[in-house]
């Protein structure tokens, strides 16, 4: 079926009073369908009313086309009817008059008296009977807006438009009024466009939430399905599981358009100095005790030691803000989950495949898996109990939280219930969450437990919502946590940079995992700069705190033999494990992705000039907690022998040649 | 014995709660007529004093006695202000339909505007007075050009007032008009007359002054015509000083009498804005 609204390449220019041009729009693609309800968001200037008022024929594009039924938007008119933002009623007519007007205009041709009875539906349909004979002055703004719709309804649009329609009403009226609108536009099917900066109300109302970009030149920025069932309740959606997740995508969408736009504010120069490329950088990082590296080397000076003097820590809420910063270039470096390489330089995250290089494993362990206290009173205890429960409880949903796909918790989590005969696609959901929203989910229930690094875990257990299932040591001890990332081409285009940064963290890394220093460490993460929480959450080793002679035994391993080193047997581990649940395509040209993905050379020259040669030590074979083996000289063959896998794909991955940034 | 507050009309009441906004300005008149007699009695001015009204009885017979009418120019004061106000109502209805009219397209049209700005800027600033020998050329005879000087005084702030009230027309009342595709006409009388019409209002408010002031100015230079300019001019004549003074009182009565009128008019026209 053809859409209803076919909005194809759209541009849009405004003259600048100075000469010149302002690009509001450009390149916008969309298609409506008939009966759809349709948001466009975004932040305020980035030209979702622009869109809204070419889809009108208010404004005319200064690219591209609109179409209304196939057929070219040239001017406004009655069949693309538009509620305003300030309800734009007479102010010297009547309710009645108002609509009046409206109707008289567009259905000349119906007898006096079927006109009357237009006017009087809608003005029942909106509840204003009473006030029919009032000028509207003297009504709220929620009975004018009200007005406005009726309106609107009254002349029988193909399409309604509502600019901010809400906005300027105080919270219970535009509750009261979103879910009468929602209740009209079911009842007569209407195809609806509305512009909005209320995530909520978004996500309530909308079939489909077009995210819009900041100007100039804002595009599409990502297209939401909600896929809440109608009719809807106001009160009810919150409970859908959907929800949460929309909202925090579109929350996402919005806080990382407002951090371009800081980024973008800011001038961008690259510092070369003490015969480094680029000494003034943004490294992004998510808080986590493996923030740790970070965190004492901007503390303790080791970034200015190794004549990085203008190191920026950013502070991200969730890995997917890494990877854009690193897409969008707004980031230098980041800490990020050892799986991460491997799958943006495959592609994983959905664009381009992006290759990325580590130099550096920054931490190792320091994860487990909780599950709720709710699961305990039912008798979980083991991994055999969970499964039966599973079993039992089968009609029920079992979500569990990942945060990120490529992140170690996700591929433990998933080997582990793997192993465990529970297909982690079939019998649980997986959800992603970032960290820090995971506890409040466990809490109120929404999810059943999760996999993620400390302090998560620990916080669940001394806050009493949740128990340790089981934690990293007992499924792969020693397995990589965080590793340092930077794109390829900024890796060539800053070679030195990239030495120093290794230096720098690896140094850093040595500080942490002194078990003396983990009291200091645990007050400086406790910071709010980091991880902003009460320092007795934060814990490096199980004798931390206890204040006993007994050497500390440290769970997150931050240095050590073999610690570092980026291995290319275990990024080939996380391939196939990525491979094995389609979060890539097992790439045919694998052994190019490791050669290019880890850094040995810059590694060894970090150590080398640290004086840490021994550090250099290769591990020994990866061997997990079920005991097959890995043998890194034929992974497809690993990922056939392991029980559960999804019908993985082989494939060339495009990566080009490695090229350096262009200054 | 006591009156509960809400039983019938209390004179005390009254007093109590409207003295506020009564007795200050029987202060403030009362306190100005009493030094105008005392700097009369005492001799400081030759201007008569306002007990001059009722002392002088020619000027009482004025003041009692409107409405006689003795032939020629020996008129009541009534009557010489009725042939000013006939003028006053021809000049000034004149100077609405043109301003308002021109107002309009000067609203409506940007070059327009662009086009005659500056001279609507210019002529505004011609004192009623200078138009007079103008007038007199142009027309020859007393009356017309009695009317076009209160044209040509009253008709600029209708005018600009109009053009500015039509700019003004929120976008948002625009819009309305252009998705119910509405025709011009019915833009013109349902949308912009009425949300014009508060500056419209505004601008006649301040030109129905301005014509006032601007009669009486004609009258004075222009005798031999009945009204109320040349009853304060054949006074002044006549040395009677006490005329002039109740000339004046009575100027100065219609002037807010009518604007007054203007005032109440605008608050009729808003009510349910």
């Amino acid at each position: 079926m053809s859409p209803l609204v076919a909005v194809q390449d759209v541009e849009k220019n405004f003259p600048l009073s100075g000469g010149g041009n302002y690009l509001a729009l450009k390149g916008i693609d969309l298609e409506i369908r008939k009966g759809e309800f349709i948001s466009l968001i975004g932040h305020s200037g980035c030209g979702k009313s622009t869109l809204l008022n070419m889809i009108a024929g208010l404004d005319l594009p200064s690219g591209g086309t609109v179409l209304l039924e196939g057929e070219a938007v040239k001017r406004p008119g009655p069949d693309k009817m538009v509620v305003f933002q300030n309800y734009s009623l007479l102010p010297w007519l009547t309710v009645r008059e108002n609509i009046a007007l409206a109707v008289d205009e567009v259905m000349p041709d119906l007898p006096r008296s079927e006109r009357e009875q237009v006017v009087e539906d809608h003005i029942t349909m909106v509840g204003l009977a009473h006030a029919a004979d009032k000028p509207p002055l003297q009504l709220s703004g929620g009975m004018r807006q009200r007005v406005a719709i009726a309106r609107a309804l009254a002349i029988k649009p193909k399409l309604l438009l509502l600019d901010e329609p809400f906005g300027a009403l105080d919270a219970l009226t535009r509750g009261n009024l979103q879910e009468k609108l929602m209740q009209i536009c079911n009842e007569n099917e209407l195809t609806a466009v509305m512009v909005t900066h209320d995530v909520d109300e978004a996500v309530l109302l909308s079939d489909r939430i077009v995210m819009l970009t900041n100007g100039p030149g804002s595009k599409i920025g990502g297209i939401l399905e909600v896929d809440i069932p109608r009719p809807r309740q106001r009160l009810e959606v919150v409970h859908h599981p959907s929800y949460y997740s929309l909202r925090s995508e579109i929350i996402y969408f919005l806080n990382r358009q407002k951090r371009v736009k800081q980024w973008q504010a800011k001038p961008h120069k690259v510092l070369a100095r003490h015969g480094l490329e680029k000494v003034n950088l943004d490294l992004g990082f998510i808080p986590l005790g493996a923030c740790a590296p970070l965190a004492v080397a901007e503390a303790k000076g080791f970034f200015a030691k190794h004549g990085l003097d203008e190191v920026q820590l950013v502070r991200e809420t969730s890995w997917r803000g890494i990877t854009d910063g690193l897409l969008d270039r707004t980031l230098d470096a980041a800490l990020m989950p050892s799986g991460m390489p491997t799958w943006m330089s495959a592609g994983g995250h959905g664009g381009d495949p992006t290759p990325i290089v580590t130099a550096l494993t920054l931490s190792r362990n320091g994860n487990g898996i909780t599950l709720a206290n709710r699961l305990a009173e039912q008798g979980v205890r083991s991994v055999a109990d969970y499964r039966d429960y599973l079993l039992r409880t089968n009609r029920e949903p079992h979500t569990l939280g990942i945060v990120h796909p490529a992140s170690m918790h996700n591929l433990l989590l998933r080997y582990w219930l793997a192993s465990n005969a529970i297909d982690p696609d079939h019998d649980v959901h997986l959800q992603t969450l970032p960290p820090a929203q995971m506890l409040a989910d466990l809490k109120d229930g929404s999810i059943d437990g999760y996999c993620v690094g400390d302090p998560w875990n620990r916080r669940a257990e001394l806050e009493g919502h949740g128990f340790s299932m089981v934690g990293d040591l007992e499924i792969w001890s020693g397995h990589p946590g965080k590793v340092l990332g930077v794109r390829e081409d900024w890796a060539l285009a800053y070679p030195n940079t990239h030495i120093a940064l290794t230096k720098a963290l690896l140094e850093a890394c040595r500080y942490c995992a002194d078990p003396a220093h983990w009291d200091e460490l645990t007050h400086l993460l406790s910071n709010r700069r980091y991880l902003g929480m009460k320092p007795e959450l934060i814990r490096f080793g199980a004798g931390q705190g206890l204040g006993d002679e007994r050497p500390a035994d440290p769970h997150t391993l931050f240095f050590g033999p073999g610690v570092n080193r980026p291995s290319r047997s275990e990024h080939l581990w996380i391939i196939t494990q990525l491979a094995r649940w389609s979060e890539i395509p097992f790439p045919r040209n694998y052994v190019e992705i490791l050669e290019r993905v880890c850094a040995v050379g810059v590694y060894s020259t970090a150590a080398r000039e640290l004086g840490l040669e021994d550090v250099s030590y290769q591990r020994s074979g990866i061997e997990l907690f079920d005991g097959v083996p890995f043998n890194p000289d034929d992974p497809i063959a690993y990922i056939n022998a392991l029980s559960i896998h999804k019908d993985y794909s082989v494939a060339e991955i495009p990566i080009g040649v490695p090229r350096a940034l262009a200054n | 014995m006591t009156t509960t507050p809400s039983s019938g009309f209390s004179l005390a009441q009254w007093w109590k709660r409207n003295r506020k906004t009564i007795l200050p300005p029987i202060f403030g008149i009362g306190g100005f007529l009493l030094c105008w007699q005392l700097s009369a009695s005492l001799g400081l001015t030759k201007l008569s004093g306002p007990l001059s009204l009722w002392t002088e009885e020619r000027t009482r017979e004025l003041l009692l006695y409107p409405f006689f009418d003795r032939g020629g120019l020996d008129k009541g004061l009534f009557l010489h202000t009725m042939s000013s106000l006939s003028r006053v109502a021809l000049g000034y209805a004149l100077a609405a339909v043109v301003g308002i009219g021109v107002g309009i397209a000067v609203g409506l049209n940007n070059n327009l505007n662009r086009a005659f700005d500056p001279l609507f800027q210019f002529l505004r600033m011609v004192a009623p007075l200078a138009w007079v020998p103008i007038a007199l050329v142009m027309f020859q005879q007393n009356q017309p050009a009695a009317i076009f000087v209160i044209f040509i005084t009253s008709i600029w702030p209708i005018l600009i007032n109009t053009a500015e009230g039509v700019r003004q027309i929120p976008q948002d009342y625009r819009n309305v008009a252009l998705v119910l595709q509405m025709s011009k006409q019915k833009f013109f009388t349902k949308i912009l007359l009425p949300s014009a019409l508060p500056y419209i209002f505004t601008g006649l408010r301040i030109s129905i002054g301005l014509a006032w002031l601007a009669i009486i100015a004609a009258e004075i230079v222009m005798p031999g015509t009945p009204g109320i300019g040349f009853f304060i001019w054949d006074a002044n004549q006549n040395g009677y000083v006490s005329d002039i003074v109740l000339g004046v009182i009575w100027i100065g009565a219609i002037g807010l009498i009518l604007d007054r009128f203007m005032a109440w008019i605008q608050t009729r026209l808003a009510v349910g804005r």
